[in-house]
């Protein structure tokens, strides 16, 4: 019967956001069909905001409706002067397709931004998240939790400067051995070798893994004891012991080295990505221009730095962007090798010991800040490296 | 500058034999055109002599020297692509001069020949240029100047005009003339198009499924073709061909089909009773047919009057294509215009004798003169 169960919820769900599309297909379709009829604005102001509230009453939403009845007579005015005065019925159809998009995306994405930069500019934390709770009101701080941010330790121990500079390393480390390594694999994969097919499955297994996943079994792999790491560490330093004088041996990759270990799971978590994108550009590559170099008289490396990495530019450059934002922002493999029961500090980056003062240390407002000065840092960035690729594509 | 030698080439992509036992010479200073369907081989052969395939069997040899296994750059040949294959990333003087610099040439000698193949080819307002602020004619003028600057001892252009408009192509078809004029070198050019072959070569080679159908100046591949394939391909509208059988009948020979009776005069073809029942194709070009009142009157030099039916005429402006029937024959005649007859009237028409061939239908081989 369980199954049963689950499956009546299922169905339920599905009603819900069945009923809550039609809704707003409804109310759109409205104001798109009626906005040039006299009786347009009173009775849009009469019946939307009243049935609204008296929704979430009946939703168990809220406890008294005047405050929601409020709130969306407030809104409808606007969204019914706009109608009326702006749209006046054009593109009905487009905007009726694109409306329930259109508000799932402003649910998940603009609410939260909103209400994060409400947050960085009040006082949320323990001992003000009751108040809160009962008064609904927060302390006005101003740009307090700004300047926290730079003054402050997210952490118990490391500041932010030192973690900004952890990160960028980071970020440098893992962008450059993605690229040289997917660049390394996606050379040999474009030649003509035997089951090219078979190798490509097999190297973007990783990227095709569930991070976690991935993640947790790297991280057994790098155990002291039963790790294949050590294990082969000792073998081989059992095997020429020459090595073993060089200082090869095992070590307690967690505990004393977590940056490294972090940054070799990372590297091997992002190289597929990387060889994929390069791959494909080599292969858009036309073969003429390398028939044409090698009547020129260009060697194998010649070829590669005059024609093969001019020409993969327009597709490195993107990803590398992706990729240095998604590295900046990897949270995954630094909490999930570091992070749990009271794990190291030393390993963490700035996205990592956001989470842990948002959510260990319970400092809202303070990680609000931090997570929008986080996201100007990326922007920047990301704005740079594209400004650079439309220099770079204008000379062309 | 170069002599270039194919001696007994193969070449096998997996199973597939693209070209077998292929044996050719290109004489200094010659300007040999290869023509052929797609397919034919003729870019592989091509290919191979630039270093860019490697050669299955047989040897190649440029002025003597064995460069079977010679990298591309030592051969001292230079290639124009049919895409031009200009490094997008350069500008025209860093393509042009792409082949000296990885050389090490000293800058002053780079410079010098930049600048000279450039006025040959009037490409000096445009050396600043990237490849994509040109037009396609500026871009094969600028792939040819990178032919030039290197100085080779061959030049191979692999189809360089096909992606080019007509009238443009016109335009570089000349252009090109003028330029082996000039340079006086040795030019292997690949191309389907007929007129090309027609216009530039000194010899013409006609290749069909990897094999050599016949090498000749380009007159005589047109007045005397040495099989169906090379009557069929070389020359626009395409030649009549009448399938029929011989037949001596009191000391003459006659073509015969279902439709027509042709007389085929000693002069044409020479012998009779050993022709008695050999099965033939005869060809006469468009141009050598008489059609209409220039028919009625008789005349050595052409076949006697056959009765035909109009089934389409094409004004191409100074020429008129008439499209006829003989019976079940279909026949292509090509006369001045304006020819004033309306579809589904009666045609005069007769063939020039001094310019039809006969084939042997099994051989496909000329058997006439």
């Amino acid at each position: 019967m369980d199954i049963l169960y689950s499956i009546y919820e299922i169905l339920w769900f599905a009603l819900i956001v069945v009923t809550g599309i039609a809704l707003i297909e409804g109310c759109c379709y409205y104001h798109f069909r009626f906005h040039d009829r006299p009786w347009f604005i009173p009775a849009a102001l009469a019946v939307l905001p009243a049935s609204g509230a008296a929704g979430c009453l009946a939703l168990g939403l809220v406890a008294e409706p005047v405050k929601p009845f409020l709130w969306l007579l407030g809104s409808e005015a606007l969204i019914a002067l706009f109608f009326k005065y702006v749209v006046k019925g054009r593109n009905t159809l487009p905007y009726l397709l694109l409306a329930p998009a259109f508000i799932g995306l402003a649910l998940l994405l603009v609410y939260p931004f909103v209400f994060e930069i409400y947050l960085s500019f009040h006082d949320l934390k323990l001992t003000t998240i009751m108040a809160w709770k009962n008064t609904g009101s927060l302390p006005f701080v101003g740009l307090r939790q700004y300047a926290d941010v730079f003054t402050t330790s997210p952490l118990s121990e490391v500041t932010f400067w030192a973690l900004l500079g952890r990160t960028l390393w980071w970020t440098f480390i893992n962008v450059f051995f993605h690229v040289a390594g997917g660049f390394a694999l996606a050379l040999l994969l474009n030649n003509n070798i035997r089951f090219k097919g078979f190798y490509r499955t097999l190297l973007i297994i990783p990227w095709a893994m569930p991070q976690v996943v991935a993640v947790l079994a790297m991280r057994g792999e790098f155990h002291s004891q039963y790790g294949f790491i050590n294990i082969m560490l000792v073998k081989l330093a059992a095997a020429w012991p020459f090595l073993a004088h060089l200082g090869l041996g095992p070590a307690q990759w967690l505990s004393n080295y977590p940056l490294t270990t972090c940054t070799l799971i990372n590297v091997w978590l992002g190289i597929p990505f990387m060889m994929v994108v390069i791959l494909g550009g080599l292969q858009s590559i036309s073969s003429s221009y390398y028939d044409a170099a090698d009547i020129d008289g260009a060697s194998y490396f010649q070829k590669l730095r005059f024609i093969t990495l001019p020409l993969i530019r327009p597709v490195l450059m993107p990803a590398v962007t992706l990729g240095t934002v998604w590295t900046f922002n990897n949270i995954n493999v630094i909490y999930l090798v570091t992070g749990q029961s009271g794990g190291t500090e030393r390993a963490d980056i700035l996205v990592s010991a956001l989470y842990k003062a948002a959510f260990t240390y319970n400092r809202y407002s303070y990680s609000a800040a931090f997570a929008i000065v986080i996201f100007a840092m990326l922007f920047f960035i990301s704005v740079f490296y594209l400004k650079s690729f439309d220099a770079a594509k204008e000379d062309r | 500058m170069a002599e270039v030698k194919f001696s007994n080439i193969t070449k096998k992509f997996n199973e597939n034999v693209v070209l077998n036992g292929l044996n050719a010479e290109i004489r200094d200073h010659e300007f040999v055109v290869i023509i052929g369907p797609s397919g034919c081989g003729k870019t592989t052969l091509l290919r191979m002599l630039a270093g860019l395939e490697e050669i299955t069997g047989g040897e190649i040899r440029i002025d003597g020297v064995l460069v079977n296994n010679m990298h591309p750059s030592k051969r001292q040949i230079a290639m124009v692509f049919q895409d031009y294959a200009l490094y997008p990333h350069m500008t025209v003087e860093e393509n042009m001069s792409f082949a000296l610099r990885l050389r090490k040439a000293p800058k002053a000698e780079i410079e010098q020949r930049v600048s000279e193949a450039a006025s040959i080819l009037q490409l000096t307002k445009l050396l600043k240029r990237m490849p994509k602020q040109l037009s396609g004619g500026q871009r094969q003028r600028v792939a040819i100047g990178r032919a030039i600057v290197r100085k080779p001892k061959a030049f191979l252009f692999d189809e360089p005009l096909s992606n080019l408009d007509a009238k443009l192509r016109e335009e570089m078809r000349v252009e090109i003339a003028k330029l082996y004029q000039r340079l006086d070198a040795t030019i292997i050019y690949v191309t389907h198009d007929q007129v090309e072959a027609m216009t530039l070569a000194s010899r013409i080679m006609v290749m069909n499924h990897g094999v050599i159908q016949q090498v000749g100046a380009p007159i005589e591949v047109y007045r005397k073709p040495a099989n169906l394939f090379v009557a069929g391909f070389i020359g626009s509208p395409t030649m009549n061909f009448i399938h029929g059988r011989l037949a001596a009948e009191g000391g003459k020979l006659y073509l015969k089909n279902e439709s027509l009776s042709l007389l085929i005069p000693s002069f044409l073809l020479s012998g009779t009773a050993e022709h008695d029942g050999r099965e033939v194709v005869a060809g006469v070009r468009p141009d050598d047919v008489l059609a209409g009142s220039a028919a009625h009157e008789p005349n050595k030099k052409y076949s006697e009057k056959l009765e035909g039916v109009l089934e389409v005429s094409e004004l191409l402006g100074h020429r008129e294509n008439l499209y006829l029937k003989v019976g079940q024959t279909r026949v292509l005649a090509t006369v001045e215009a304006f020819f004033n007859q309306s579809p589904g009237s009666g045609v005069a028409l007769r063939f020039n004798y001094e310019n039809m061939h006969i084939f042997d239908k099994a051989s496909t081989k000329r058997i006439n003169d």
